[in-house]
């Protein structure tokens, strides 16, 4: 009797693509957000002065050091006890991935900055540079061939980190498998189903980071 | 204007340390698990038989691009359907294990990479067979190097235990969410549990920072 209830069907797959959907547009939103946020702490951090150079990790360090679940908690069940906003879960799991991503982000900003040789300042000053024209035209450009894989690598990472949304009642394809799961009784099939779409999303990035790595991969 | 309310912890604080002792347990058995797998792996990785190389590679990378909830759902569905029934403690530890390994594969992996072909010959000229070579020379030289990378997978292992609650292990997540549903005071709950992971990966940091100086090499 319940055979027909337990069967893969057609409309299994659109709710694939639905969770699909949720996943990719919450992990894009989040990521540009989160680049943009962490590219101001990652230049913040860059500053000469200790005091201020030394306030983004307040902020960065938690984030970095806390699981993403219990930030995803505390923001969807914590905050609206506190400010009376209620969230739902959509937007709280974008802020709480964008915080997350431009932590990250923040660091790999700065260490990609730090990387480039002291040197390459001092010649851009003696080319009658100011800082700003050194930082643009000099010292961002080298930086960026150390930021972009790492970036891409973390930008992976979020995307299999997005899959959390699920844990706060989010229908995105973490949370599609285990329903479809739960009513069909055919893990195997249908995590299997799950498993090859996140990896059919993420390896190509991966590869591309790879590529990249390989072709930027040399000294000073 | 909402205040901040701690007094929960004095009537809560048991429930929040067992949790505390749970994910310590977990913690400790999916490195051990963890390590295991990546150094087989890293191993795999660098063999000279195509077919054992093609599917080393293929489990790192599978493991690295798929979701780690994916991957624990997989065991806590699918170890049932196989007939084995397990606690979900066991099956979360078994999903961080492998979870774990493919990074720590990477990294040991790296650390291989580094070992110079001199050590290998030199080895050889001392007459040690190549498995040999590979448990008292290069295995030691190449944990060393990638020491300070397998922390920070291993704090990224502690992060990563606390999605174990979904799966009804009452780790200190899963506690945590016990005492909010009690206490309904999610945002202090959250706060104290967030504090807590952040002191103990410090504290890993702190002393990883402390063994790494100690054992530390240049090659």
């Amino acid at each position: 009797m319940y055979d027909k209830y337990m069967q893969l069907t057609w409309n299994d797959a659109i709710q694939f693509l639905r969770g699909i959907g949720v996943t990719l547009s919450i992990t894009l939103i989040s990521l540009i957000i989160g680049t943009i946020i962490g590219a101001i702490l990652g230049l913040v951090r860059c500053s000469k002065n200790k005091v201020v150079s030394s306030l983004p990790l307040i902020l960065i360090e938690p984030l970095r050091n806390s699981p993403l679940v219990v930030q995803l908690f505390l923001i969807f069940y914590g905050l609206p006890m506190v400010t009376r906003i209620i969230l739902e879960p959509y937007p709280a799991a974008i802020i709480t991935l964008s915080l997350n991503t431009a932590a990250f982000f923040a660091v790999l900003v700065h260490s990609s900055i730090k990387a480039v040789p002291e040197m390459q300042w001092q010649a851009g000053y003696a080319l009658g540079h100011d800082l700003k024209s050194t930082f643009i035209y000099i010292i961002f450009r080298q930086s960026l061939r150390i930021l972009v894989p790492q970036a891409i690598t973390l930008y992976i990472s979020q995307l299999q980190c997005s899959s959390l949304v699920a844990l706060i009642g989010l229908m995105d394809l973490t949370k599609t498998g285990e329903l479809i799961t739960l009513r069909t009784m055919k893990p195997f099939t249908v995590l299997g189903i799950v498993f090859l779409l996140y990896y059919f999303i993420s390896t190509p990035l991966a590869k591309l980071a790879q590529k990249l790595e390989k072709r930027v991969g040399f000294s000073y | 204007m909402y205040k901040l309310n701690f007094r929960f912890l004095s009537q809560y604080w048991g429930m929040l340390l067992e949790g505390v002792g749970r994910t310590f347990i977990i913690v400790v058995f999916s490195l051990i698990i963890g390590f295991v797998l990546g150094v087989l792996l890293a191993l795999g990785r660098g063999s000279k038989t195509k077919i054992l190389r093609g599917i080393c590679t293929f489990i790192v990378d599978f493991l690295r691009n798929t979701p780690f909830l994916v991957q624990l759902f997989f065991f806590f569905y699918g170890l049932p359907q196989l007939g084995i029934n397990t606690d979900p403690m066991i099956t979360a530890i078994i999903a961080l294990g492998i979870n774990t390994s493919a990074p720590n594969c990477e990294v040991i992996r790296s650390g291989l990479l580094a070992v110079k072909k001199g050590y290998y010959e030199c080895s050889a000229a001392l007459g040690f067979t190549p498995f040999q070579t590979m448990i008292y020379v290069v295995l030691p030289i190449s944990l060393r190097v990638a020491f300070k990378p397998l922390t920070s997978n291993f704090v990224n292992l502690v992060l990563t235990s606390a999605v174990a609650f979904y799966i009804t292990v009452m780790e200190l997540m899963g506690s945590a969410k016990t005492v909010t549903a009690h206490t309904s005071r999610p945002f202090e709950v959250y706060l104290v549990i967030l504090v807590g992971y952040c002191a103990f990966t410090f504290l890993i940091s702190f002393i990883s920072k402390y063994i790494d100086k100690r054992i530390s090499i240049t090659l």
